[in-house]
């Protein structure tokens, strides 16, 4: 190479102070959240998305933002953990997009919190969700999903369906987490329960959307029927929300005991 | 001898056309049939006067503790799985009789239903399933059991259920339960007395 060497110099001199600033930064990033693992915390519903409505008007949507706020808080304040919520104002998020955001983060927990609706008002109580799996069918997609080698499954994302198979991989996220769910379902209920005093409608299984994807222990919370004008009344009441956060907080953190 | 031939020509002529006649008729209204139905060309002629019913348990809501309690109705028995299939769908929006509730909002209406040969029911109804339904996970589970169950409980060639909305499949009712894939019936949630 003949270069000439005043123009090696002209080169090095900012090449250098952007590798340096390269590397100040990614120290920077990697101190500030080295230690920090992530929970993320998921407000149902938000935007046009209003949730379950109460006989007073009160909406789904902004209880859950509210219990969420407070979760967060609860947490970052006695426990090493960073929290990402998916939302933190009154805005849509598809459900794509709640789990992508537990998989970004590279969360360790993600908790779906919700408030019930029925069709009439006897319906009460609270219970948590965890991943169900139709069984025949999803032994099928493992299948598939085995059968495919890496460089197949790339030559088949090169294909239109790319949307297709990336969900299809997604949807399996949640399957190698099921046990974990459940453990951390039933820590929160239990904390539900003892907080809360409404009936224990115990811990539940069902096929939720925005469950299927998420690539750490997941679950849903369902606190209280909004569609029950009495426990409506319990959930507007800031006391109340703290109270759920509280629950919560401690399932979590008697959960977390477990696997450390 | 070209008389004769003649006659013979014109019968002839005349016989086909009176089979292309009769061909096109019956091709015709085998279009108007819903697909999935059976022809039964043998039986509707011969008309039964009187319509034999058959006992199916459909499945409705129990509010207090969200359990599916069974309730048995009659419904006109027919040979189209497909039809017996209708009739339990318009029972179950028309509601219960002993005071349970239909986990289908009563606006809903049944738009077209399905089965295919592997037993799936394609269940598609009215945008009024999603508008009038409440949300909430405890109405969405119950709203999807309540069909499920009912149908698979009562007619055999009927495995899984998918639901669809006004033709098109949908995320979930209210934000809840995914209802990109069929049901298997789940009878754990049907109250044991």
């Amino acid at each position: 190479m003949n270069m000439p060497k005043r123009t090696v110099k002209v080169l090095c001199g900012p090449g250098l102070v952007l590798l340096a600033l390269v590397l100040a930064l990614s120290a920077a990033g990697a101190s500030g959240s080295k230690e920090l693992k992530t929970i993320v915390i998921d407000p149902g519903h938000g935007g046009m998305d209003l949730g379950a409505k109460g006989k007073f008007g009160t909406l789904e949507k902004n209880i859950t933002l509210a219990v969420s706020f407070k979760l967060k808080a609860l947490i970052e304040q006695n426990l090493p953990y960073r929290v990402v919520l998916t939302r933190d104002k009154d805005i849509d998020v598809s459900m794509e997009n709640r789990s992508a955001i537990a998989n970004n983060n590279d969360a360790v927990l993600f908790i779906s919190i919700h408030t019930n609706g029925s069709f009439r008002k006897k319906a009460q109580g609270s219970e948590t969700f965890f991943l169900s799996l139709d069984a025949p069918d999803e032994e099928t997609r493992k299948l598939a999903y085995m059968e495919n080698t890496s460089s197949e499954l790339e030559k088949r994302i090169e294909d239109e369906n790319k949307d297709e198979v990336k969900t299809i991989l997604w949807d399996m996220a949640q399957s190698a987490y099921i046990k974990q769910s459940s453990q951390l379902a039933e820590e929160i209920q239990k904390e539900l329960n003892i907080f809360l005093g409404t009936e224990n409608r115990g811990i539940k299984q069902a096929p939720f959307k925005v469950l299927k994807g998420v690539a750490c222990p997941a679950i849903l919370v369902e606190v209280a029927f909004i569609s029950n004008p009495e426990e409506e009344q319990k959930l507007i009441k800031d006391d109340f929300q703290r109270k759920v956060a509280e629950a919560i907080y401690q399932g979590l953190k008697k959960y977390t005991k477990l696997f450390s | 001898m070209d008389r004769t031939k003649a006659i013979l020509f014109f019968v002839l002529v005349f016989l086909l056309v009176v089979l292309a006649f009769i061909f096109f008729k019956n091709s015709g209204s085998e279009r108007i049939k819903k697909p999935g139905e059976i022809p039964q060309s043998a039986v509707s002629t011969q008309a039964p006067i009187e319509k034999s019913t058959r006992k199916v348990t459909l499945f409705f809501l129990r509010e207090e503790d969200s359990q599916l309690v069974p309730e048995e109705r009659d419904i006109v028995s027919d040979p189209s799985t497909v039809r017996e299939a209708e009739a339990v769908i318009a029972e179950l929006i028309r509601g219960s009789q002993t005071g349970l509730v239909s986990s289908l909002p009563a606006e809903t209406k049944l738009v077209q239903l399905f089965i295919t040969k592997e037993g799936v029911a394609y269940v598609d109804f009215s945008k009024d399933l999603v508008d009038k339904h409440p949300s909430g996970s405890a109405a969405e589970i119950s709203t999807v059991y309540s069909i499920v169950n009912s149908l698979a409980y009562n007619l055999k060639p009927i495995k899984k259920v998918f639901i669809l909305i006004e033709g098109e499949e949908r995320e979930t009712l209210g934000g809840h339960i995914s209802l990109d894939h069929p049901f298997l019936p789940d009878y754990s949630l049907i109250v044991k007395e």
